[in-house]
């Protein structure tokens, strides 16, 4: 395993929007596999951490790898659920069209969804537990239903890594067991799950990895090694006390 | 009819499935100003078009004409990504530059271009038969009937080739970026499809009405429908339809065509607006009202479920209980009913058999949090609606 290429290579990324770096050198390897949760305070820059990596932004010095190549590279081997859909949500198109839509990236230029992309759709609302919403225009549904709907369309991306920003920000107990449920089978079948998550008690039970970012990474590796008080302290300022048993 | 008065009306129909395409788009991209932009912004171009072709339907007046309207959108971002100003500021900054450099140019040269500002602004459908397109001696038509032909044509080549990667960019860029579709190729591509189709079509409805064209098909089909590819078809329908109508309401009224094809644009828009099945301001109000009553009335079945007392459901109770006015207990009561969902005796209401069934499943959907399923359920058990 030892000679496998990381899923995500980062060196040396620093970031800015406008002079104040708001990633600052940051080194980080995520192992193909893993499910890992970046955590952080509110502004200490998970989301750009997740943009860079997409190229959305480009940073201002650094390097990201995507199996060893750069991203634009391996475009279709990553998806991206992103914090806050910053969609048109009147747009005239419904739950399934906006999951096929996941399907585009292999289809490539000029050449149109089928039968099969529509089965694909299908089953991933199905997993979701969606389906019966499939013919709703999408600002008809819930906070939670649409960051469901978002999901979906990640998954029909049939992608090797997923990046998911906070999937569980608005949706209700049930659901978040059930998308928990969804990524640990993802990672079964190998893929690299990296998800945004502020919620520091379910760490332990949800996920294998985790980094500690704030501007600068803290610390990133497997859960039952470094979450501990020690880098929580570090990550958010103040000193932590979670309770972590495990 | 004429064979002019059939070619016009041609023409006008072209016209506007050529503009209701890409304007189509750019409602659905909040950009519907920016096609304002570019239709004033194009004259300088066409200008200088016209001084070195002196054809007004040559293509290479079109290109160039068309590239000032490029221009235009890019001079518009520029100024908006410097962050002191927003999208409508910059517009209203760029364009009436380049169309006061496009009305000097022809004051400048009154005399030796033959191309006056009212006909560039308002165009003449009505002349648009006499300039005839003449190969090897032989007559084929209107000259502008083939430019905005070939437009349309390219359009929708474009259209059918393109339609999931304009779907996709429009809306949700973020994605289509991650995808491998540029948002930048296809942003300007259809502001090119945008320019091209304004510069082909001032000449027939003029460079301000082109506006109404690009716009108002596109939004009233919003009005409409879920779906993209019906709004499409819808734009394109009420386009042809304004094109014809207001053919025959400048015949009548002896009126520009032009100016009757946009009025009846903007009739159109305020009979949908009004009038629409689903989110028109009259079955809005009408769907709103229907709710409210049937949802007090699932309110008084599962009150009725509740309370086996008969005192809980004497009739006098009732409107004091669920503190209704006496109007709204009457209709509902009518109502549940009408529906055979309770009985009356001695002045306590109870429920019936399919009343009793109709609550209980409606309040199994209720506490499963599928309240999708009330609608369908109601149309199962409702012979009348609220
Ligand atoms: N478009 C932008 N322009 C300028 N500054 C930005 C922009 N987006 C984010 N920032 C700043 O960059 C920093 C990091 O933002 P980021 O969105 O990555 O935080 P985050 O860790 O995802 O926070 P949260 O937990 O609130 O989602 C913040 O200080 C934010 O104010
Ligand atoms: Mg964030």
């Amino acid at each position: 395993m030892k000679d496998r290429l990381p899923a995500i290579r980062i060196d040396d990324l620093t970031v800015a929007y406008d002079y104040k770096p708001v990633l600052w050198d940051i080194d980080l390897i995520i192992p193909e596999g893993v499910l890992m949760a970046i955590v952080g305070p509110n502004g200490a820059g998970k989301s750009t951490l997740i943009k860079s990596i997409l190229g959305i932004i480009k940073p201002i010095a650094g390097s990201v790898q995507v199996f060893g190549q750069p991203y634009k590279k391996q475009v279709d081997k990553v998806a991206y659920v992103p914090q806050k859909g910053s969609v048109d949500w009147d747009f005239p198109t419904t739950a399934l069209d906006v999951v096929m839509m996941g399907t585009y990236g292999s289809l490539g230029w000029i050449k149109r969804p089928g039968q099969k992309e529509k089965k694909l759709a299908l089953e991933a609302l199905e997993k979701v537990g969606m389906l019966e919403f499939k013919n709703r225009q999408i600002s008809q549904l819930s906070g939670g239903q649409q960051q469901r709907i978002f999901l979906a369309r990640a998954l029909v991306q049939n992608a090797a890594i997923y990046l998911m920003d906070e999937p569980f920000q608005g949706v209700d107990a049930t659901t978040e067991k059930a998308i928990i449920n969804i990524l640990k089978e993802l990672r079964k079948a190998g893929k690299t799950l990296i998800v945004v998550h502020h919620d520091l008690q379910t760490v332990p039970e949800y996920f294998d990895w985790v980094t500690f970012l704030n501007v600068k990474g803290i610390a990133s590796g497997p859960v039952k090694d470094i979450f501990n008080d020690d880098n929580l302290t570090k990550t958010y300022g103040i000193n932590y006390k979670v309770a972590v048993n495990q | 009819m004429t064979s002019a008065q059939l070619e016009i009306q041609l023409i006008g129909a072209i016209v506007a499935i050529a503009c209701a395409i890409p304007g189509t788009f750019l409602v659905l991209r909040k950009m519907a100003m920016i096609s304002d932009a570019i239709s004033h912004s194009i004259l300088p171009g066409i200008v200088l078009g016209f001084f070195i072709t002196q054809d007004l339907n040559s293509p290479l007046l079109i290109l160039l004409a068309a590239l000032t309207g490029v221009i235009t959108v890019i001079l518009v971002e520029f100024i908006q990504k410097t962050g002191l100003v927003k999208e409508d500021t910059a517009i209203g900054l760029v364009f009436p530059a380049l169309f006061s450099i496009g009305v000097i140019l022809i004051a400048k040269n009154a005399n030796d271009v033959h191309l006056d500002i009212d006909a560039v602004l308002l165009g003449e459908l009505a002349f648009a038969p006499f300039d005839r397109l003449v190969v090897d001696g032989m007559d084929i038509g209107p000259k502008s009937l083939w430019v905005i032909g070939s437009i349309l044509l390219i359009t929708l080549t474009l259209l059918l080739l393109f339609f999931k990667e304009l779907k996709l960019s429009t809306f949700d860029k973020g994605l289509a970026a991650t995808l491998g579709f540029s948002p930048a190729i296809l942003h300007y591509g259809l502001m090119t499809i945008s320019s091209v189709t304004v510069v082909g079509a001032f000449d027939a409805v003029g460079a301000v009405l082109v506006v109404a064209l690009i716009i108002a098909p596109a939004a009233t089909a919003y009005l409409l429908t879920d779906n993209l590819k019906h709004m499409l078809f819808l734009s394109c329908c009420f386009g042809i339809f304004a094109a014809i109508a207001g053919y025959w309401l400048a015949n009548v009224l002896d009126a520009s065509i032009a100016g009757s094809m946009s009025t009846v644009l903007g009739i159109v828009f305020l009979l949908v607006y009004l009038f629409a099945p689903k989110q028109g301001v009259f079955s809005v109000f009408f769907k709103e009202r229907q709710q409210r009553k049937e949802v007090s009335l699932l309110v008084f079945l599962l009150h009725l479920q509740n309370h086996q007392e008969a005192e809980e459901r004497h009739v006098n109770h009732l409107r004091e209980h669920i503190n209704w006015q006496k109007v709204q207990a009457k209709t509902v009561l009518e109502l549940a009913s009408k529906n055979n969902l309770i009985y009356i005796s001695d002045n306590i209401v109870s429920l019936t058999d399919k009343g009793q069934e109709f609550t209980d499943e409606a309040l199994l959907y209720i506490t499963t949090n599928k309240v999708t399923a009330i609608e369908e359920l109601k149309e199962r058990f409702f012979l009348f609606r609220g």
